[in-house]
């Protein structure tokens, strides 16, 4: 059997499998109204969440491996007859990751602080974990005569919980570091703190500019806003460009997914920790503390994921064919078909921004400390002031958000056509100097600058 | 995409803005993710010979395995006669020669009222041939120190893996192994008359497997 016929039955059988799981949290929570929240606790975070972010782990493995042209954990087997003789794209190397973290020993070095050293993991997981449940996955729909919505929790106060509850975590990490008793673990904790806390503010300012364009700090009237189309090709299949965050805040999309990516400790940033090379804060935890650790890191990138969709990439409404679709006659009457396929979508999009970071992971080398420090107070900080007040001015100037979209729309020209232009672009280079301009052009470009 | 060493980074507008090149950097991971993904690893064990859009060069080892290049001194053979017996007459020349020590033969001698044809050309035969694997050096000087073309180390294998070191002493049945040789000149093929002999000659070099 073709490799392309069983990917692709494989990603079918997850989108199955994200569909029944999004009808099960609509129709027990519609079934069970007292205990709604709960199921959705119970379906959108242990589930989901966690699964997608234990998931990562071995994807982690799987997809660097193909990124570097490796193969990957594939002798993990199950030991049945059918299943004896497939890897099983290498996830049963979760099960033998999760025995082993279980049963490694749970070692507190001596003289350390054991209550910190205990809490360090949970301060890590539990305030990352808790970012999820302001996350929209689906639309409010009414199931069995119920008003369903599919999010757990919708404070006044919106994405400041995001803000909030982001920088506890922080203290997870310090902690870690000072309770080890341990000076490099000591110096990878302040690495961390300095590193989390310095891109908080370009964080908090990265998502200024939507909270502006729609008025509002509410995720899920964030998601609806971003439902409609700006200019609109299309009426009666729905087609048009939709009004989202990518489009009306390119520039603060990149400024939050950077910073997003500093807090999450991974690879550009990932001087805390470096896996490979720098002791980081989790020197002295071994077992399923170290697992904590890890396994938080990996929620981070999905809470990440599911906050960049909900707010910059539509959460989950399609880009368009929606208004068309939900007029079918069997979605019209039956609004649950349609709160399925949107929540499945919102989940893809997860999974793609998911997949995106580890290519980012896998990309690009590590930053240098002050370089850490400088992209932070240096770039983001200013862009982020930047696009503060010119997306201010333009909503001001249109509040049909059509100006703030030119912008943007131009802005991401402007990359695309940098990132396209061909090798050819000598014209800024010394290179007419010498017929071959290799080593000697560079070297006597930056001479002359000096003198 | 190679990088271009003549361009300075720090006049390049793309360089400087830095998300141009990250993103260029994120098409080729995702190229690479993508054919790999898609593309049916072939599992040739030449990885030059590879087809296909995958572009992984893993050879999983037990199940797939790069062959020994020729000339390569595997492990050894005692070189059978056509009817089974070694071609080795017991000469210890490979004994002697042999840097290790690690070749102890013991002779026998032919009756010489023994009714079969060789007894009347060939005085010794091996009673006792034995190598111990484990202090071999692999150097080779065995097979060219054999005036019969006996001892061979064309098996294209390594000695493998045993649980007692008595285990890699190998003994007659052990390497008494693989295609028969025969040569024109042996003794025991020496003709009385000038007729063409009943038997092919088979080629003298052939390797195990190649008949």
């Amino acid at each position: 059997m073709g490799r392309p016929l069983i990917i692709v039955a494989a990603m079918l059988f997850i989108l199955g499998a994200i569909a029944s799981l999004m009808g099960m949290a609509y129709f027990g929570a519609a079934v069970l109204p007292s205990a709604g929240r709960l199921v959705q606790i119970v379906i959108l975070m242990l589930v989901f969440v966690m699964v997608i972010a234990s998931l990562l782990t071995i994807a982690e493995r799987k997809w660097s491996a193909m990124m570097q042209d490796r193969i990957g954990p594939n002798r993990a087997r199950i030991d049945l007859p059918i299943l004896r003789d497939s890897a099983l794209g290498g996830v049963p190397h979760l099960a033998a990751d999760a025995v082993k973290m279980l049963f490694k020993e749970d070692f507190v070095p001596r003289r350390a602080n054991g209550f910190l050293f205990n809490l360090a993991p949970i301060l890590a997981f539990g305030p990352v974990f808790a970012l999820f449940a302001i996350i929209p996955v689906g639309p409010s729909i009414r199931v069995l005569d119920r008003e369903v919505p599919m999010v757990i929790a919708t404070p006044d106060f919106g994405v400041l919980f995001l803000f909030a509850i982001a920088s506890l975590a922080v203290y997870g990490t310090s902690l870690a570091g000072w309770s080890s008793n341990n000076k490099l673990a000591l110096l990878g904790g302040v690495r961390a703190s300095s590193q989390m806390i310095s891109y908080e503010v370009a964080l908090g300012l990265a998502l200024v500019g939507m909270m502006i364009a729609f008025s509002t700090v509410q995720l899920p009237e964030l998601t609806d806003g971003q439902a409609r189309h700006l200019w609109q090709f299309s009426q009666r299949f729905d087609l048009g460009l939709p009004a989202w965050g990518i489009v009306l805040q390119p520039v603060g999309f990149v400024l939050f997914f950077t910073a997003a990516f500093a807090e999450t400790k991974r690879t550009p940033f990932d001087l805390p920790e470096g896996d490979s090379e720098i002791i980081g804060y989790f020197v002295e935890y071994s077992g399923m503390k170290f697992g904590m650790f890890m396994i938080s890191e990996f929620v981070e990138v999905v809470v990440l994921a599911a906050v960049s969709t909900t707010i910059f990439f539509g959460g989950y409404h399609l880009p368009f064919g929606e208004g068309w679709l939900a007029r079918r006659g069997l979605i019209a009457d039956h609004p649950w078909i349609l709160g399925v396929i949107l929540s499945t979508v919102f989940w893809i999009k997860v999974i793609v921004l998911c997949w995106l970071q580890l290519a980012v992971r896998w990309t690009f080398p590590r930053f240098r400390y002050d370089q850490v420090q400088a992209l932070g107070w240096k770039m983001l900080l200013p862009l982020g002031l930047a696009n503060v007040f010119i997306s201010g001015a333009l909503v001001l100037w249109d509040p049909s958000l059509r100006a703030l979209a030119v912008v943007g729309l131009i802005e991401i020209g402007i990359v695309a056509a940098l990132t396209v232009r061909g090798e050819g672009h000598p014209a800024k280079i010394d290179s007419a100097a010498g017929p071959p301009p290799s080593l000697p052009a560079l070297t006597g470009a930056s001479t002359s600058g000096h003198d | 995409m190679a990088y271009d060493a003549s361009r300075n980074p720090s006049q390049d507008v793309r360089e400087r803005i830095y998300l141009p090149e990250l993103l260029r950097g994120l098409a080729v991971t995702t190229r690479h993710f993508l054919r790999n993904l898609f593309g049916q690893r072939d599992s040739n064990a030449s990885v030059l010979n590879r087809k296909g859009r995958s572009l992984v060069t893993t050879v999983q080892y037990p199940e797939e395995r790069v062959a020994y290049p020729p000339g390569y001194r595997g492990l050894h053979r005692l070189v059978p006669r056509e009817d089974g017996k070694p071609r080795c007459v017991a000469c210890y020349m490979c004994a002697t020669v042999c840097p290790a020590q690690c070749i102890y033969i013991e002779a026998g001698e032919y009756d010489p009222a023994d009714p079969s044809p060789e007894s009347r050309v060939i005085e010794k035969f091996p009673t006792t041939f034995v190598i111990d694997e484990l202090r071999c050096i692999v150097c080779g000087l065995c097979v060219e120190a054999c005036p019969k073309d006996a001892i061979r180390m064309d098996t294209a294998t390594h000695a493998p893996s045993e649980y007692t070191r008595q285990g890699f002493v190998y003994d007659i049945p052990k390497l008494l192994n693989g295609p028969p040789v025969s040569h024109s000149s042996d003794p025991w093929r020496r003709r009385e008359s000038s007729e063409p002999p009943e038997h092919q000659v088979l080629e003298p070099h052939t390797r195990i497997g190649e008949t």
